[in-house]
């Protein structure tokens, strides 16, 4: 009996340790992220996925960095890299769960990037690819702040090139703000990003 | 206090581990240091970061066998084999991975357009919005160098090389009646409407043994992979109508599509320069289904469609002129499936089907032939490694020609022939260095009608001297059965062989291509024949032979000017042929020295219209006249068209589109058609051989109906 209380609390100690490096380990390369350390930063969420192959959330980080940079330089041979990266990641987590909104959002920010990339050649392929992404992330989780905003965002995008109303658009930026205030995390690392572009989004609509 | 003991010994166990230290280096190939490479112990999150010496220094608390990693952005990951106590500090070497700005592609004869291309020289998008192309294929690629305008046909005449030598492929597998119907001298166009296909590769020689039956060039045309989208697609033309839907569902696509052109309208706006008793009506259903799977991908293509007209051929040996009354079918059918079968083994399987029949009425005569045509493709590719890969597989073709030709009350002509070709391929890939690659390959062909077995080797060689240039060689012997006029005949004939010999060298960076390439043509075993027109009665040999050298030159920039796209396309072709009734080797009628296409896009992102100019100059044309004492000495005078269209998004989902053809009304003469027999004054008369109308002019309204709003027909044009 004494051994089995032994080996149970043995192994809830190990579980707890394990927990406890998972939350270290994610909130260091978080921290180095907001400190502007990309690659630091993915290296260790590199690891972390490797070793804890159960939690989409390092490699759904991974692709979240590698699509921001790709966002903010003007090589295009990084970006190229960048993507590619993202995209990889990406691929693995859909592969494990192809319902996950936020992969969705980030998939759909991937598109996006490749269209800012040559809007020539890749508007009309990952625009229309972008755009059902988006619709469908929209009827898994009507109420994801993310989905609402970025979709929002991107449409917003799409409107003002055709000199249309963004009315409808700005609306929704504003409704996704008030998610993004009664939005809970499932878990410490869930994704809980967007409330300040969604914000200063809102101010440009000419909104409230 | 015993288990209290226990337990803070396991803890201790837990959270005191030995830490062994990691150090190494981390260099590229050339021995330069690479900073911010991630080095770990896989499965921990034991590691680090190497600094800009390229060192690196780690504590771990893993023990005994593990697996050190090191990656790094766009170069290959190592995985190394380690055990924690007996680590020694050492180098690690990343080899950057192969991308398409690195890696070594041989590019010697092949333009690529599509998305899974080296290096793009036209996107999906142009064959549609380029001037003049009017959703034609084949007249897209008539704008890329290598290629002869021979504007009474509208086939792609490659090289030197007449129309039947080029073979067009869907998805690997034959197309055995690529063009629609047409008369002499009416040009007819592709078959295949541009947007199911999202990727086109044309070479203009030099081609890979997987392809055979084709002695000048092969068009590989690849049918989307996936369609993500649902949508309906409305088109309102001056020339006719078309719908296409598209459906999507769990790892399945299906598109849809159905068009009724008729030209009526327009030949009635624009004088033309043929009798038209009945307008060109076709009626054309296509459709496309794909289902995707973990290991593999299989798709089915099949296209409809039924073509007429009636109009009055004028010849100048009959005075009557002939009323020509075409009545065209056509089937095709085209399936593959292709499969991972793990450990890098891919497995292709195919097989395509295409029947055309046509009744044609000559006057009071009546033609009418069948053509049934089969297609079965097997292939297997491994990778052993990024350094080597092999290919091979078997082809069988079957022809089974039937012809009757009715002589008005008098006689029946019945005639045909069925002919099996059993061909086999291999080839290898090897990678020499990164910057070496070396293709061989050869292919082995037996024809049963005309008796007769081959085997053609194929050598190509990429050398890559940096980042943006490299040059390539190519070489091979290709070798078709006979053009189906003559093989209906008899089959007291041989393949028809070409040698081909290229050098070719690219320049890419970013948005600007140049390519150039020097190439030499040999052909033996041509057709001759002893006839005025190739007969039932006429003798056939194999004595003809011919060449041809000349020089491609290709440069597209997307970059100089903003939101101009543009390329120029300048091919020198100096060929020479003694083939059908020739009286000796000379430049055939199709073969111009000199071709020159401009082709220019530019967005005007406030009018959000795309407007086009295209520009095609040839030099003159050599035609035989009687008249002269020296065989084919006459020469056209030169050819030019200037096309322009314009797009307008009217909004997302809604396009006007406007094209003309030849704006400026160019009076092109392609050739001259002289009288059999000389007039009283003993001079042979003739008549000039000119395009059906001077002008062509379309507008077309496209309307996209989809739930998602961003998604038109732009490429459908």
């Amino acid at each position: 009996m004494k051994t089995i209380i032994t080996v149970v609390a043995f192994f809830i100690t190990s579980l707890l340790v394990a927990q406890t490096q998972f939350e270290q380990g994610m909130g260091n390369a978080l921290k180095m992220w907001g400190e502007g350390k990309s690659a630091e930063a993915t290296a260790l969420l590199e690891r972390i996925a490797l070793a804890e192959k159960g939690s989409w959330l390092p490699n759904y980080y991974i692709g979240l960095i590698a699509t921001t940079d790709a966002f903010q330089t003007k090589d295009k041979e990084k970006i190229t890299a960048l993507l590619t990266k993202a995209q990889q990641v990406v691929d693995i987590e859909t592969a494990k769960d192809e319902k996950n909104p936020e992969l969705m959002v980030l998939q759909a920010m991937i598109y996006t990037a490749w269209i800012v990339y040559d809007p020539m050649t890749n508007g009309m392929k990952y625009g229309a690819k972008a755009q059902a992404i988006y619709e469908k992330a929209l009827i898994i989780a009507p109420n994801n702040p993310r989905v609402v905003f970025c979709k929002a965002e991107y449409e917003i995008g799409g409107a003002k090139f055709w000199k249309q109303d963004t009315t409808p658009m700005c609306e929704q930026v504003r409704k996704s703000i008030e998610l993004f205030d009664s939005f809970k995390p499932e878990s410490a690392f869930y994704p809980n990003w967007g409330k300040d572009r969604a914000e200063a989004t809102l101010k440009t609509c000419g909104g409230k | 206090m015993k288990i209290f003991y226990t337990l803070f010994l396991c803890l201790g166990t837990v959270l005191g581990f030995a830490q062994t230290k990691i150090s190494g280096k981390v260099t590229d190939t050339k021995g330069n240091p690479i900073q911010g490479a991630n080095i770990f112990v896989e499965g921990t999150y034991d590691g680090g970061s190497s600094n800009e010496k390229g060192d690196f220094l780690f504590e771990t608390q893993a023990k005994g066998n593990q697996v050190l990693q090191i990656t790094f952005l766009s170069y290959e990951t190592i995985k190394q084999n380690i055990v924690i106590e007996s680590y020694k500090p050492r180098t690690y070497i990343l080899k950057e991975s192969a991308n398409t700005l690195n890696e070594v592609v041989i590019t010697a004869g092949t333009f690529e357009a599509g998305e899974k291309a080296k290096v793009t020289v036209l996107k999906p998008l142009d064959i549609v919005t380029t001037a003049g192309s009017n959703g034609d294929i084949i007249a897209a690629l008539q704008t890329l160098p290598g290629t002869s305008t021979v504007g009474e046909s509208g086939r792609l005449f490659v090289r030197g090389g007449e129309a039947d030598e080029a073979q067009t492929y869907v998805d690997g597998l034959r197309v055995a009646q690529p063009y629609g119907a047409s008369s002499q001298n009416v040009p007819t166009r592709g078959r295949f409407s541009p947007f199911l296909f999202s990727g086109i590769s044309f070479s203009t020689g030099g081609y890979s043994a997987e392809y055979g039956e084709a002695l000048s060039s092969v068009l590989l045309l690849n049918t989307n992979d996936e369609e993500s989208v649902e949508k309906t697609d409305i088109s309102l033309m001056t020339v006719g109508l078309g719908l296409a839907n598209t459906q999507v569902w769990k790892k399945n696509s299906l598109s849809v599509n159905a068009a009724y052109l008729n030209l009526q309208p327009y030949q009635a706006l624009i004088p033309q320069n043929v009798t038209w008793n009945k307008p060109y009506q076709t009626l054309s259903g296509e459709t496309v289904f794909r289902h995707k799977s973990e290991e593999g991908l299989f798709k089915l293509y099949a296209a409809f469609d039924v073509s007429k007209f009636n109009l009055v051929q004028e010849s100048i040996n009959n005075p009557k002129n002939t009323e020509v009354d075409m009545n065209n079918q056509n089937f095709y059918l085209n399936t593959s499936y292709k499969y991972n079968l793990g450990n890098r083994w891919q497995l292709f399987s195919g097989l395509s089907f295409g029947l055309g029949e046509n009744k044609i009425g000559l006057h009071v005569d009546r033609l009418h032939n069948t053509e049934h045509a089969y297609h079965l493709k097997t292939r297997l590719r491994k990778s052993f490694s990024k350094q080597l890969k092999l290919t091979f597989g078997a082809d069988y073709f079957n022809t089974n020609f039937d012809e009757n030709y009715n002589v008005f009350q008098t006689t029946d002509f019945q005639y045909g022939y069925k002919a099996n070709i059993v061909a086999a391929f291999a080839e290898t890939d090897i990678m020499l260095t990164k910057k070496m690659l070396l293709k061989t390959g050869l292919r082995f062909a037996n024809n049963d009608y005309l008796h007769q077995s081959s085997i053609m080797p194929r050598v190509s060689f990429g050398y890559k001297v940096n980042k943006t240039s490299q040059f390539s060689l190519a070489y091979g012997l290709f070798e078709q059965a006979p053009n189906q006029a003559y093989l209906k005949f008899t089959n007291q004939l041989q393949n028809e062989k070409a040698a081909h010999y290229i050098f070719s060298y690219q320049y890419n960076k970013g948005s600007r291509t140049l390519k150039t390439e020097f190439y030499f043509k040999k052909y033996d075993n041509l057709i001759k024949y002893n006839t005025r027109l190739a007969e039932y009665n006429s003798t056939y040999t194999n004595l003809g032979n011919g060449d041809a050298k000349g020089f491609d030159l290709f440069w597209r920039d997307g970059k100089s000017i903003k939101n101009l796209e543009y390329w120029l396309s300048y091919s020198y072709l100096d060929a020479q042929r003694d083939y059908k009734n020739y009286a000796n080797k000379v430049t055939p009628s199709f073969a111009a020295a000199h071709t020159l296409s401009l082709v220019t896009k530019y967005w005007i992102n406030d009018l959000r219209s795309q407007v086009g100019f295209s520009h095609t100059f040839t030099s003159g044309r050599p035609y035989n006249n009687p008249n002269e004492s020296v065989f084919m000495n006459g020469k056209t005078k030169v050819y030019n068209n200037l096309s322009f269209n314009w797009a307008y998004l009217i909004s997302q989902q809604k396009i006007l589109y406007f094209s003309v053809t030849n704006v400026l009304g160019t009076q092109n003469v392609y050739g001259y058609e002289y009288a059999n027999t000389p007039n009283t004054n003993g001079i042979y008369d003739r008549k000039a051989i000119t395009p059906t109308a001077d002008r062509f002019f379309f507008v077309g309204f496209f309307w996209t109906i989809s739930q998602d709003k961003k998604d038109n027909q732009l490429k459908n044009l």
